[in-house]
């Protein structure tokens, strides 16, 4: 077995530990010939995250059989968060069972392997009727202003306009967009949708990978789960998966 | 019949200082002789310097029944109390830390014992008498320690071989010896003398009962996520010591609500928490009935490879005069669970069964009640 990754910089790394740190301790990756994958759901199965990143992504990249391999996120983060911006990093793993992680040109971790626990997670099947992209500021703005007055914020398309509002024991909010500002690029429905979202979940994962995401596109239909992309320049996908809130 | 708190209080009081005046001489005084169950008691008056002893009665021979609260299931409330009040508290004033040192070794060796341990307490003083209060936990009269004797011991295996394990921490310790079948209350024992885990110290004992079914219930919990759901809504019913006790489980990835209700001075109140999957990150407001109530059922799921909504009601009459500690919920739970359960058509049906034995309706209980809210959140997988 071979196996070796190397990045150019050490920003794609980042924002992907981070937005996995927003939902579970400890994960398991894939690698393939293709790259490395990651798909994981919350304790409590409201949120999923299904990230891809291609070995294009990497400076140089290995793997000539596929292999599983569990961390703990907290561990793994630390050594990461010790690389400069520029830094590359280059992990593998060695025979002790042990991730090897290479940061910049000398720093020289080994960091000890779980067992890895992922069973097969399915991804939601469902035709997703409206679609909003957006600059990541102006969402994560968006969630602060709702904040304020309630724990959830629901999101309501009708033709090319929608809105954000939010409800609670304080008051309520209502944030309209149109399509035709700098920080929208796109909003487009089939069907008039609705649907209602936990902050919990948003907050943490907006603000965990929007620094590195340019725009997001956030896709749903009325009472089923939302799913968020974030563009983020190297990774193929972050896809960000989460159930509705319904009403009783 | 004895109604109000304070009656029954009164009268449990009077018939021990009865007994007391027949065996007083056993009590009041500088010295106890006996066999201990075996018990010891940390404080948490003082922290970080804490009272530390062992809990001593005035008789020799198998007194294990008198803090082994797993077999206390059918005892009134009164005998109960006695069991507590018997017990002398010998104390020393130590420092959590101290966790070596002859003094708090030989406590250790008595912690480990699988048998009541013959123990003789001289005091610099004759003991404190006692007093119910209805607020904390009852115990016998208080000394401090002058010197302390204890007979050699049989240690329980389980035990002695992870009190020497200094590279297992204390989380993995303690639900180690939970899966070697050793009772919770003396799990708890071992955590309170500071013998497990890599950085030991003394834990005032009502924190690390506390401790111990949390560890114990999240580490039961992570094991019950991956089973499949339960098919059915089912009513779970027990009373004892004037507490009722229903639990409700119903098809859910695991969720769980614990409401409580009381009565004060003719007022009811209320009090409630609650988690998901990710567990709870505040000190709930119960406190460790929450903790010891989720043990049991749990335990039941995870016996039962089963996963489940869990929502458990507690009413509290005034009989229960003299709160005895949380173990009664954690046993008066695991009893409910022994029992058969009534099958209900839905969720509101359940919870109508459930209301149906105690005073108060379901619509109250429901006012109190955060499941609702927890139920409207949807998960990934009803949409898979």
């Amino acid at each position: 077995m071979t196996f070796g990754a190397k990045t150019s910089g050490s920003d794609d790394l980042k924002a992907i530990l981070s937005a996995i740190s927003t939902l579970v301790e400890e994960a398991t990756f894939v690698a393939t010939a293709e790259g490395i994958t990651f798909r994981g759901m919350d304790p409590s199965h409201v949120a999923l995250i299904d990230i891809s990143w291609p070995n294009s992504a990497f400076e140089k990249y290995e793997c000539d059989s596929d292999i599983k391999f569990g961390v703990r996120i907290d561990e793994f983060s630390k050594l990461i968060k010790r690389a400069d911006k520029n830094d590359s990093i280059e992990i593998s793993i060695s025979e002790q069972n042990m991730l090897l992680v290479t940061v910049g040109k000398n720093k020289k971790y080994k960091i000890r392997l779980i067992e890895s626990s992922a069973t097969d997670t399915p991804l939601p099947k469902i035709p997703y009727n409206s679609k909003i992209t957006l600059t990541s500021s102006k969402f994560d703005k968006i969630l602060g202003d709702v904040q304020v007055v309630s724990d959830y914020l629901t999101i309501h398309t009708s033709d090319s306009k929608a809105d954000f509002s939010g409800k609670g024991d304080s008051g309520e909010v209502i944030i309209d967009l149109e399509n035709d500002t700098d920080d929208i690029d796109e909003i487009s429905s089939k069907e008039d949708s609705t649907g209602t979202y936990s902050l919990e979940y948003l907050n943490p994962v907006v603000k965990a990978v929007g620094a590195n995401a340019g725009l997001i596109t956030c896709e749903f239909s009325s009472a089923k789960p939302l799913r968020i992309e974030f563009k983020v320049a190297n990774i193929g996908r972050i896809h960000f998966y989460l159930a509705p809130r319904v009403e009783s | 019949m004895l109604s109000s708190s304070q009656d029954i209080r009164r009268s449990i009081l009077a018939k021990w200082h009865e007994n007391l005046s027949k065996y007083g001489n056993l009590f009041s005084s500088d010295s106890i002789s006996g066999s201990s169950p075996p018990s010891v008691f940390v404080g948490s008056y003082n922290y970080p310097k804490v009272f530390v002893g062992p809990m001593v009665p005035p008789v020799h021979g198998d007194t294990s029944l008198l803090d082994t609260p797993e077999k206390w299931i059918g005892k009134s409330l009164e005998e109960i109390v006695n069991f507590r009040l018997k017990l002398v508290r010998g104390i020393q004033k130590i420092s959590v830390n101290s966790t070596e040192g002859r003094y708090i070794e030989d406590l250790q060796e008595v912690t480990m014992s699988s048998k009541p341990i013959d123990s003789d307490l001289e005091f610099r003083k004759s003991t404190s008498s006692i007093s119910l209060d209805g607020e904390s936990a009852p115990f016998g009269p208080v000394g401090e320690i002058k010197s302390a004797k204890f007979s050699n011991s049989s240690t329980t295996k389980h035990i002695e071989k992870t009190f020497y394990d200094k590279d297992l921490v204390a989380n993995d310790a303690i639900v180690h010896l939970y899966n070697s079948g050793i009772d919770i209350s003396q799990i708890q024992k071992c955590f309170s003398m500071g013998m497990l885990g890599k950085k030991r110290k003394l834990v005032p004992t009502k924190w690390s009962i506390t401790a111990t079914d949390d560890i114990i219930s999240k580490s039961l919990t992570d094991k019950i996520l991956d089973f499949s759901f339960i098919d059915s809504c089912q009513v779970f019913y027990f009373e004892h010591l004037g507490n009722l006790f229903s639990v409700i489980l119903f098809p859910h990835r695991w969720i769980y609500e614990m409401i409580e209700a009381w009565y004060s001075s003719g007022i009811l109140g209320f009090g409630s928490d609650h988690e998901d999957a990710r567990g709870i990150n505040h000190p709930p407001a119960i406190a460790g009935a929450y903790f010891a109530a989720k043990l049991s059922v749990v335990e039941f799921l995870s016996k039962n490879n089963i996963q489940s909504g869990v929502i458990i009601l507690r009413e509290i009459r005034p009989e229960y005069a003299i709160p005895v500690g949380v173990w009664q919920v954690r046993e008066g739970i695991r009893e409910a669970m022994k029992k058969k359960p009534i099958i209900a058509d839905n969720f509101d049906h359940a919870l109508s069964l459930a209301s149906k034995k105690m005073s108060i309706s379901k619509s109250e209980w429901v006012s109190h009640s955060n499941i609702g809210r927890l139920m409207r959140q949807k998960t990934i997988s009803d949409f898979i």
